[in-house]
């Protein structure tokens, strides 16, 4: 199941954020709160103020002789194998930091911009509203450096910073969300063949080769038909050492019809050794859909292409 | 035009409707007791559409759908877009696309993906001439009347520079 962080600074939206986002996915919306009541239900009064005020107190024995943490810890990898949620605070980027179904997002603004916030939500002077900021940033800070040993503004820590001085919280949910969509897609490519041993480079810089695979490229695009370029590589011979001697590398993956495409605009010689490492693909990685695109198909729906936009585009044979 | 040339023809009027009647039949029984909704793409289906409405012997709904060639002003090729939409509602319906040919599968696939949009209860495919060889996307190719090679094609439905759609039989262009 997958999982977004949200870190944020206090005055930043971020709450905002989170509330819209998991709305908008239909997913439940974990915060502190519903922690203590989920996770620790048998928790004292006198504990559940001590999480409150002081992070040293996480490390301490919950019961079992396990310490909150590790409770905590334990209870959210649990829950998210069972059902997709967005997490408000408390550290969860970090214990989700290992995890490829995890996003993290923090959400910052700038201190005038926070400081203003926060004096109209809590009608507070300028001075009271700029103690209670840096003592709650101080605050956020301390916990997450005492209970995982990293410092919660690291932008390092983080798939996406977004600022609410320049965005709204309806900006920061559609970003988060293309993100998200983004890097599901990729992990699910990157994982769909991995144990038969593809090679994934989808985080590459895509450079097209050649401008006949520009030109595919156009033509997917005139068909809203969604591509990768090059997204994987697949292994088809090894040396005795193990070492890769001949891969197979399609040019394109149709992520919504879940096939690879490979363009050939070169003559018949090639195109019988191409056809023979096709076959070969397809019996080590069976499952995956592969298909030549022949010089033949590629010139008339390159034609078709430079057809758009005179008023008569052609006969309609080319479908 | 004086004269359409073509080279041969591959399949004669009789041959095409008696083909057409068995596709009818099928999808008469195959859809029995649903409700369905056949959408016919303009304008190469237009006979076949016609004919195989008139072959289904069930209560359906039918609509057409036309895909053109819009220019797009801000780029130097332009992109596909329905022209003619569908004027019923498919949602939770049972759909067929009819085609007369597919070969790359290209122009279907946006198509499906356009009506997916609209959460029918199935959407199948069902076309007169099919390539399978030539096909870059897996469609949902249900039903298909016959299968062609590589020519260029006319009548029935299909032209040349728009000549030769009122031809009743389907002929090999000289290309």
């Amino acid at each position: 199941m997958s999982i977004i962080t949200i870190s944020r600074q206090m005055g930043s939206l971020g709450d905002e954020v989170a509330k819209a986002l998991s709305s908008k996915l239909g997913w439940d919306l974990i915060t502190r709160d519903l922690l203590m009541e989920r996770f620790f239900p048998d928790i004292r009064p006198d504990q559940r103020t001590r999480l409150g005020e002081s992070a040293k107190f996480y490390l301490s024995e919950y019961k079992d002789g396990k310490t909150f943490k590790d409770t905590l810890s334990e209870s959210l990898l649990s829950m998210a194998e069972e059902s997709s949620a967005v997490l408000l605070g408390f550290g969860s980027q970090l214990l989700f930091s290992a995890s490829d179904k995890a996003i993290h997002v923090r959400i910052v603004a700038s201190d005038d911009v926070r400081l203003s916030r926060v004096q109209k939500q809590f009608h507070l002077s300028e001075t009271a509203a700029s103690e209670l900021l840096s003592s709650t940033d101080r605050k956020h800070k301390r916990f997450v450096s005492h209970v995982f040993g990293k410092d919660s503004t690291d932008v390092s820590l983080y798939h996406l910073v977004l600022n609410t001085s320049f965005m709204s919280v309806d900006e920061c949910v559609a970003a988060i969300l293309a993100a998200f969509h983004e890097h599901e897609l990729r992990i699910r490519i990157s994982s769909e063949t991995k144990t038969e041993g593809a090679i994934d480079h989808q985080t590459d810089r895509p450079v097209f080769k050649n401008p006949s695979e520009a030109e595919f490229a156009k033509i997917l695009d005139m068909y809203h038909i969604d591509w990768k370029y090059e997204p994987k590589t697949f292994p088809v011979e090894w040396d005795s050492e193990g070492n890769v001697t001949l891969a197979f590398s399609p040019d394109f993956y149709l992520t919504r019809f879940d096939t690879y495409l490979e363009l050939t605009t070169m003559n018949q010689k090639y195109v019988t050794k191409k056809n023979r490492k096709l076959k070969k693909v397809k019996e080590l990685y069976p499952g995956i859909s592969i298909k030549i695109v022949y010089k033949k198909d590629f010139l008339e729906l390159a034609e078709r292409l430079k057809a758009f936009g005179s008023p008569d585009p052609g006969n309609g044979q080319e479908k | 035009m004086d004269e359409i040339r073509y080279k041969k023809i591959l399949f004669d009027n009789e041959k095409i409707l008696s083909r057409v009647n068995e596709l009818g039949k099928k999808i008469s029984s195959d859809y029995q007791g649903k409700e369905l909704v056949i959408l016919g793409v303009l304008k190469g289906s237009l006979f076949f559409f016609t004919d195989l409405a008139r072959a289904i012997d069930l209560p359906l709904q039918l609509d057409m759908i036309a895909i053109g060639n819009i220019p797009d002003m801000t780029k130097s090729t332009g992109i596909v877009r329905i022209t003619k939409d569908v004027d019923i509602n498919i949602t939770g319906k049972h759909v067929i696309v009819v085609e007369d040919i597919i070969r790359t599968g290209l122009t279907t696939a946006y198509l499906l993906q356009t009506l997916e949009a609209r959460k029918p209860a199935s959407i199948e495919v069902c076309t007169l001439l099919y390539n399978p060889e030539r096909q870059l996307i897996d469609l949902p190719v249900k039903y298909y009347g016959f299968e062609v090679d590589r020519s260029w094609l006319i009548g029935y439905g299909m032209d040349s520079g728009e000549y030769g759609r009122n031809l009743p039989f389907i002929a090999e262009l000289e290309h």
